[in-house]
């Protein structure tokens, strides 16, 4: 078993290009820098946001020094949505983008488009919010002023999703897709809930790849991170957890290939902050 | 040269205006560390790549080449083809959108209710890079390519001279804009935002360039520059004439258009006789001078 883990350690480092499906079998079974069974990563990954669902925003407030609003807001604003649109934000446990999005659409409403615009605006607006932790979900619940109609709050594994085929005009997922045990069916599954024309909007912590910053990014994410959860949240091991995961997501341009791969088309990455995130985005033809 | 790499650009029968697309491995490596932004797309605008213009080397309508890492192509489908396939919805989309302009605008709303009209989610209008200017872009190559197709079919444009042929091509272009004329304002401030100039200018370029080739003018020097120039200082005045002009069927757009193309010859002969006067005074002038150093230096 220990050589087992060994090998297939070894054999990721000297043939880490090999084939993809080594690569993302490795994601499967990878918790941050541990190897653990696939069958075991979701409870796990489950653990750790049960852990820290309460202090979830001001974890992530304090650990991005706020950036994280910014580039929630530059999700929202590239997904450019409308009013009567179906959307779906998975493992949007606490909200954050599905707020924004509704914000955004109400905003364009009170605009005051022409009289035509109307039988548009006459299709309602929907937006779905998914996670797999009840925890996450409750804590967005509770966030939502109004009992909005606009918000529904969906218990799901965005490995199997339960919406129809084509429904939905747009899919989100922030911060989230390194945390499912298999990246692939995630991809396949949003290309099938999404209607003809539906985009696809990811973001995600990833690869830094300027020289020095990436040094100072290192640092600061295996020395400070963790140090903080332990302090504010009371939780080492869940940050420890959080800043090894980013390191072993595919690279901006792998994941690119990924969800090409998946069917979707005009597939697009943005860094932001040099890389530290990335916003990726696609479109079901 | 413009007409060569228009007709290659067009007969792949989609238009494709990428103006934006950083093609990633063509910068050099270290000036990713002053750049905290950087784009990459394995969308492809063309079945093969176009060599790019000698003159203007900076043409975003020709498009970018295969990049080296695109996806491995899966066994039933060549990601070239699927690129294609988001050109030609977009295209339907924007062609489709082109009918609620009158009432709507060049709008997002107007993209919105194309997208359900040809059958795609909205969200799709979300995925083009400077949406209304998508659209006014997409109109601008329709009536060039409507152009191009008209010269290439009407021979008799061959029996006029200059100035008419001139006249009556900016007539046709400009007839085409005629249904838009209402919100064709709007159109024109899209085309000035500054993000938007450099897209504009080159298809404005262009189609002063088709007019000219088939005015018949073969001029390759310091000409071809003056030329273009005054032309499409005669095409922009008409266009911007043609807002404010209330008389049936634009008629004094047309006589407007007339006496600037007549203005613009008679400019060109008045500054070659201007020339021809300059040389003569200067060789006058000169003898004088000589006469006069002679006498002074013979003292």
């Amino acid at each position: 078993m220990a050589l087992r883990t060994v090998t297939r350690k070894l054999g990721n480092k000297f043939f880490p290009l090999l084939s993809s499906t080594s690569h993302l079998h490795s994601h499967a079974t990878s918790f941050g820098f541990k190897e653990v069974k696939e069958e075991e990563k979701a409870a796990m990954v489950g653990n750790v946001f049960s852990n820290v669902a309460s202090n979830y925003d001001l974890m992530n407030d304090l650990m991005s020094a706020g950036l994280h609003r910014l580039w929630k807001d530059r999700l929202v604003s590239k997904l450019n949505p409308f009013p009567g649109m179906k959307h779906l934000d998975v493992a949007g446990g606490t909200g954050d983008v599905a707020f924004r999005i509704l914000e955004r659409i109400n905003r364009v409403k009170q605009r005051g488009i022409q009289r035509d615009f109307e039988d548009i605006l006459e299709a309602e607006t929907k937006i779905y919010v998914c996670d797999i932790n009840p925890n996450m979900l409750n804590v967005g619940k509770q966030r939502a002023l109004q009992k909005d109609g606009s918000l529904v709050w969906v218990e799901g594994n965005a490995e199997s999703l339960g919406f129809q085929n084509d429904s939905m005009d747009g899919y989100t997922i922030a911060f989230g897709i390194r945390n499912v045990t298999h990246i692939e069916k995630v991809l396949s599954e949003a290309h099938r809930v999404l209607k003809r024309g539906g985009r696809f909007l990811c973001l995600e912590l990833s690869h830094v790849g300027i020289p020095v910053f990436k040094e100072l990014y290192d640092l600061y994410s295996f020395s400070v991170i963790p140090s903080m959860g332990e302090m504010v949240a009371g939780d080492r091991e869940s940050y420890q957890y959080l800043v090894e995961s980013i390191r072993r997501f595919p690279t901006q341009e792998k994941f690119a290939s990924m969800i090409a791969d998946a069917g979707f088309q005009k597939v697009e990455y943005e860094n932001l902050v040099g890389g530290v995130v990335a916003v990726h985005s696609g479109v079901k033809i | 040269m413009y007409r060569t790499a228009a007709k290659r650009l067009f007969s792949a029968a989609t238009h494709s205006y990428h103006g934006n697309l950083h093609r990633l491995r063509l910068r050099p490596p270290h000036s990713q560390i002053f750049i905290p932004y950087r784009s990459f797309s394995t969308s492809e605008d063309q079945p093969f790549p176009i060599p790019q213009s000698p003159v203007h080397p900076e043409t975003p309508l020709v498009p970018d080449s295969a990049p080296s890492s695109s996806p491995s192509p899966s066994p039933d489908e060549d990601p070239r083809t699927r690129g294609d396939k988001y050109q030609d919805e977009k295209s339907r989309v924007l062609h489709a959108s082109l009918t609620h302009v009158i009432k709507l605008g060049w709008t997002e709303a107007a993209l919105i209710s194309g997208a359900k009209d040809v059958g795609l989610s909205p969200s799709i209008v979300g995925s083009l890079p400077r949406k209304e200017a998508a659209l006014v872009e997409f109109f601008m190559d329709d009536c060039l390519q409507k152009l191009i197709d008209r010269i290439d079919s009407d021979e008799s444009l061959k029996t006029l001279t200059p100035s008419e042929c001139i006249s009556k091509l900016i007539r046709i272009r400009l007839e085409m804009q005629a249904p838009y004329i209402s919100t064709w304002p709007q159109a024109l401030s899209i085309q000035a935002q500054p993000v938007n100039v450099p897209t504009s200018f080159k298809q404005r370029a262009m189609l002063v360039d088709e007019i000219w080739h088939a005015a018949g003018d073969n001029a390759s020097d310091i000409d071809w520059y003056a030329k273009r120039t005054v032309l499409a200082g005669i095409y922009s005045t008409t266009e911007i004439y043609m807002l404010t002009d209330t008389s049936p069927d634009f008629r004094d757009t047309w006589a407007f258009l007339d006496a600037r193309v007549k203005d613009a010859f008679d400019l060109k002969k008045t500054i070659q006789e201007a020339q021809h006067l300059a040389e003569a005074v200067s060789a006058g002038l000169g003898n004088t001078f000589q006469g006069f150093m002679g006498k002074v230096l013979r003292r």
